[in-house]
Formats: C-alpha cells, sequence, structure tokens
C-alpha cells in the first residue's frame, strides 16, 4: 500500500466519525443510570449484592455499635469513627455510631462486608465534594439520609455507533 | 555515562555530550527521570532514574492481615487493579488451603481481561498522543468507557475495584450482565479493529516507529523482558498458555508473536490482545455455570499453618507478574514481595536508546509498556 493511499484510508476512517451521533457523556445534565440502589452485602451467604460503591447509608434501627466497621476499616483508611449519638436504641447500650469521613475513605466497601446486622450499605451517591474539610464528615445522622439521585442514562449501542441516552 | 571525579559529587563536563533530564515533571517520561545524554540529536546513553513514586507497598502488607491487604495491594496499577491483585489471591488462595468455587474462577477470568483492555486502552491513548496522533488519543479514552461502565456494573468502582477476594468474588454478577457484556464487548471489537485504518497502517506512523529501539530475540531474553516486550520480539510466552491458572486451561487462548523487535510490533501487541481478550471473554460468558456460589465463606482473622511460602504469578497487561507471600501461621503475611513486569521491562531501555533520534526517545520509551508507579511499588 502506498504513503497517499495510506494516509487517505485514515482520514476516510475519521470522515466516517462525523455522521456518527456523539458518545460524549454530558455530565452535570445527564449523569449514568447504576445497577441497583447501591452496594449490600449479606451476612448470611457471605456475598455481596451488586451495586454502585457510593456514600453509605446507616439504618439506626439496626446498629448495635459493635465497632466492628472501625475495625475493618484500621487497616485501609482509617475513616471511620464511632461517636456518641443522642438518641437511643434498645440494640445500641453504649449509643456509638460510625461516623465517616469521606476525605479519607477510599469506597472499598470493606465496611458494608464486616456488618453482620445489615445496617451500613453504600449507595450510588458519588457527588460529596465540600468546600471545606469538615463538609466531608459524615455524622450518623448524616449518614442515616437516603439520597435521592436521578440517573437516568444508558450506553445504548446501535448499528451506527454507541451513545449516552 | 560521564566519569564520576573522586571524591567529588562532580561530573566531568564534555564538550560535545550534552545531558539532558527528562522528568520527573516532563508529560513525555511519567513519575520517573530519564537522564539522558546526547551528542546533537543523538542519544550517546541513557539512565532511567525510578523510585519517586515509592510507597513501600510490600512493607505495609506486613501489617495488615490478608483481607486488609486488598485496597492498597491494587493500588501500583489503578487501571489494571484486578491483574496487580490476582498472584496476591491466588497465593493467600493456597496458604489458607482455600478451593474456589467454579463460578468464581470464570467470574474472575472475565474480570481481568476487561482490565487488561481497559488498561491497553489507556496506554494506547498515551502511545497516541506521545507521537502527536490527538484521534488515538480521543478515541481509545472513550471507547475504554464502555469496558469501565461494565466494570462499575460488576463491581461497583470504575477504577479500584477491591473485587478479588481469597475464595472468590466479592460479589455476583448483577441480573442480565450476561446480555449487556457481550453486547458491549462486541461493539468494542468491531471499534478496536477501526483502528488499524486511523493508526496501525497509518503510514505516518509506520515511518515513525518501524525499525526504532530494535530489541533482538537474544536480548530481549537475556534481559528478562516480559509480556508484549517479549512477544514483540518474537518469543511466544504467555503465562495464560504456559502456566493456566484458574480456568484458562478450559478456554482456547492465542497468542500473538510478532518478530521485528522494534517499537511498531511492540505497539501492535497490546492492540492484537485485545482482540484475543474479546475472544477469551465471549468463551467464558458461554462456559460460566449459569448460577452457583461466587464466593467461600472466610473465618473473621484467616491464617495458614506454619511456616510456608508461595509464588504465583499471572500474565497481566504489561507482562507476568508475580507475588511472594510468607506466611509463618500469623494473619498477616510474614513477608510479601511484588515481581512487576514494569521494572523489568525498563531495563531494556537503555539498549533500546542508544543511537536512536531523541524525538523518539517518547515513543521507544512509551512501547515498553511502562507503568511507573508500578515498577517503583
Amino acid at each position: 500500500m502506498g504513503t497517499a493511499t495510506g494516509i487517505i484510508r485514515a482520514l476516510n476512517s475519521g470522515i466516517k466519525h462525523l455522521a456518527t451521533k456523539r458518545f460524549t457523556l454530558r455530565y452535570p445534565e445527564e449523569k449514568l443510570k447504576f445497577v441497583g440502589d447501591g452496594y449490600q452485602f449479606d451476612p448470611s451467604t457471605g456475598v455481596g449484592i451488586a451495586g454502585l460503591k457510593g456514600r453509605h447509608l446507616l439504618f439506626h434501627d439496626h446498629c448495635t455499635g459493635c465497632q466492628l466497621c472501625s475495625i475493618a476499616c484500621e487497616g485501609v483508611a482509617e475513616a471511620i469513627a464511632m461517636v456518641k449519638v443522642p438518641e437511643e436504641h434498645k440494640q445500641n447500650k453504649k449509643a456509638i455510631m460510625p461516623q465517616i469521613d469521606y476525605g479519607k475513605c477510599v469506597f472499598c466497601g470493606l465496611c458494608v462486608d464486616a456488618c453482620p446486622f445489615y445496617a451500613l450499605y453504600m449507595t450510588n451517591d458519588y457527588e460529596l465534594s465540600s468546600f471545606s474539610k469538615e463538609g466531608l464528615i459524615y455524622t450518623p445522622a448524616q449518614l442515616q439520609v437516603k439520597p435521592y439521585v436521578a440517573q437516568d442514562s444508558e450506553i445504548i449501542i446501535t448499528d451506527r455507533g454507541a451513545t449516552h441516552g | 555515562m560521564n566519569e564520576i571525579m573522586p571524591g567529588l559529587a562532580l561530573q566531568k563536563v564534555d564538550e560535545r555530550i550534552m545531558t539532558l533530564n527528562v522528568g520527573p515533571q516532563h508529560p513525555g517520561s511519567g513519575h520517573m527521570r530519564l537522564i539522558v545524554q546526547i551528542d546533537g540529536d543523538y542519544i550517546v546513553a541513557c539512565d532511567p532514574d525510578p523510585g519517586y513514586v515509592h510507597r513501600g507497598e510490600e512493607k505495609m502488607a506486613e501489617y495488615r492481615n490478608y483481607i486488609l491487604n486488598i485496597p492498597h495491594l491494587e493500588r501500583p496499577v489503578i487501571h489494571d487493579s484486578c491483574n496487580v491483585l490476582y498472584p496476591y489471591v491466588l497465593g493467600v488462595e493456597e496458604i489458607l488451603g482455600i478451593e474456589v468455587p467454579e463460578r468464581a474462577k470464570y467470574v474472575r477470568v472475565i474480570a481481568s481481561e476487561l482490565n487488561r483492555c481497559i488498561y491497553i486502552m489507556y496506554w494506547l491513548a498515551i502511545y497516541g498522543i506521545f507521537l502527536g496522533h490527538s484521534t488515538m488519543f480521543m478515541w481509545p479514552a472513550g471507547d475504554r468507557e464502555l469496558l469501565i461502565d461494565l466494570m462499575e456494573k460488576m463491581t461497583g468502582a470504575r477504577v479500584t475495584h477491591a473485587h478479588f477476594i481469597p475464595g472468590g468474588v466479592r460479589n455476583d454478577l448483577p441480573p442480565n450482565f450476561e446480555d449487556v457484556c457481550l453486547r458491549h464487548v462486541n461493539y468494542f471489537e468491531k471499534r478496536i479493529k477501526e483502528y488499524s485504518a486511523v493508526f496501525y497502517d497509518n503510514p505516518i506512523l509506520i515511518a515513525r516507529t518501524k525499525d526504532t529501539g530494535v530489541l533482538s530475540r537474544q536480548d530481549a531474553i537475556r534481559l528478562g523482558t516480559t509480556g508484549s516486550v517479549l512477544r514483540a520480539s518474537g518469543v511466544d510466552y504467555d503465562l495464560r498458555k504456559k502456566e493456566p491458572y484458574d480456568v484458562y486451561d478450559e478456554l482456547d487462548v492465542h497468542t500473538n508473536v510478532m518478530k521485528e523487535g522494534d517499537s511498531y510490533a511492540r505497539s501492535k501487541i497490546p492492540w492484537l490482545d485485545m482482540l484475543e481478550s474479546c475472544n477469551i471473554i465471549r468463551q467464558a460468558l458461554q462456559k460460566m455455570p449459569k448460577s452457583g456460589s461466587v464466593r467461600v465463606k472466610l473465618k473473621p482473622n484467616p491464617k495458614g499453618k506454619g511456616l510456608t511460602s508461595v509464588y504465583k504469578r499471572v500474565e497481566s497487561g504489561r507482562g507476568s507478574l508475580g507475588c511472594y507471600v510468607v506466611s509463618d501461621g500469623k494473619p498477616e503475611p510474614y513477608r510479601l514481595k511484588l515481581s512487576v513486569p514494569s521494572f523489568r521491562n525498563l531495563i531494556a531501555l537503555p539498549y533500546l536508546l542508544k543511537g536512536e533520534k531523541l524525538g523518539n526517545m517518547p515513543s521507544v520509551y512509551w512501547s515498553l509498556n511502562y507503568w511507573p508507579v508500578e515498577a517503583d511499588r
């Protein structure tokens, strides 16, 4: 193959893409859809349930203050600290619950695996930016709130190419 | 190299030869420094100076138990995190005496092949921009998103999945994953075949990379290179075929070998590997048991019996990656050693660059499939 033919073929291959739809996801306007509500763990079978490993969700009525999530995090990121909570629960005599510092968290999900009482889940909320370091520390009360995430865009593959739609 | 004068940290200045530091902040070197000595436009000698991103992964591993080692051990190559973790997980399974379920083995093979493609696409994007080919930066960076989306569905994270665990994988595949995976992989294969016209058959690329940085077959073996560098020099060596781990012996793996040993061959072998990975993923999806366990339940602080050591290696996106784990019966490993392909391939660089033009340095350097963070560990 001659040099000229090769260059024309290369240009032609690029020009063909002018007719295809764009693949780029326009992020703040569109958001990708993920599987399920988030990453969960079933301690009875020992297997996790697929989902995005994002911000945690803490169920106050399940948490016993056993500190297993904090122990699991010690060797990874030291992001979890056990703090006093004002409200009283029958199963949580010490009234301590995890507080998570997202400036340190690496989102490995080992704390979710460690929880034997189905108290800690991970949700598909990943927009955690803050103006201050203190804003990244989520107290048990903040972790209790289920996030609202509008995620509807998916990768659609057609004969003419792939798009986000 | 210039002669170092006795007693002083000074070097004799040559009239003709200039010493040039490429890096560690230069975009053409990665997190490392290349001390290049040039005579006009030609490279006389090159001394790679890695170590700027040393994190002490091996020492850190001695203070954490077998499970807590997982998140930090995949940090050296975050794009190829499943393959970095693979030898460690295989080694720990042998120390703890765990039998892995059949379905988990197939899930691991699919995850590691997807990760290999993700890594090579990132590598290819940088290789394109090193050569000034900005289309080849945009296309792989976009098409990589298809596979990252698959990994996200599978593991819940775009990079650093922390998915492999001694005894299987963390979570089962999401429902309907097989169909989505097949659709994405088929489209991905169609896309990367289009790269041949724009990049690999492009006469400008061939003129830039053919016959530059030639590594002969004997030198490739003598210097201990691995992976795509070794296969580009005509040595048919792929651990997926030579020492099959998990279920690779049940799959039909074809290795790609080229005889030239130049930059062009070294850049084409990873691309051919990606096409082969698509075949392996399709085979694995077909042969995978449709249901069953994916993980063996571990005790809280698993530990081995007595003093044992195990060395396991896998074929990563860059070459053979080994992990040596010594256990003395405690929950933490006594010693952990990562034998990484990037460092082995870097050894060839001073030999390849001798006599080349300075303008060819980025293309020869990046064709070695080198990842600085992995070499420093």
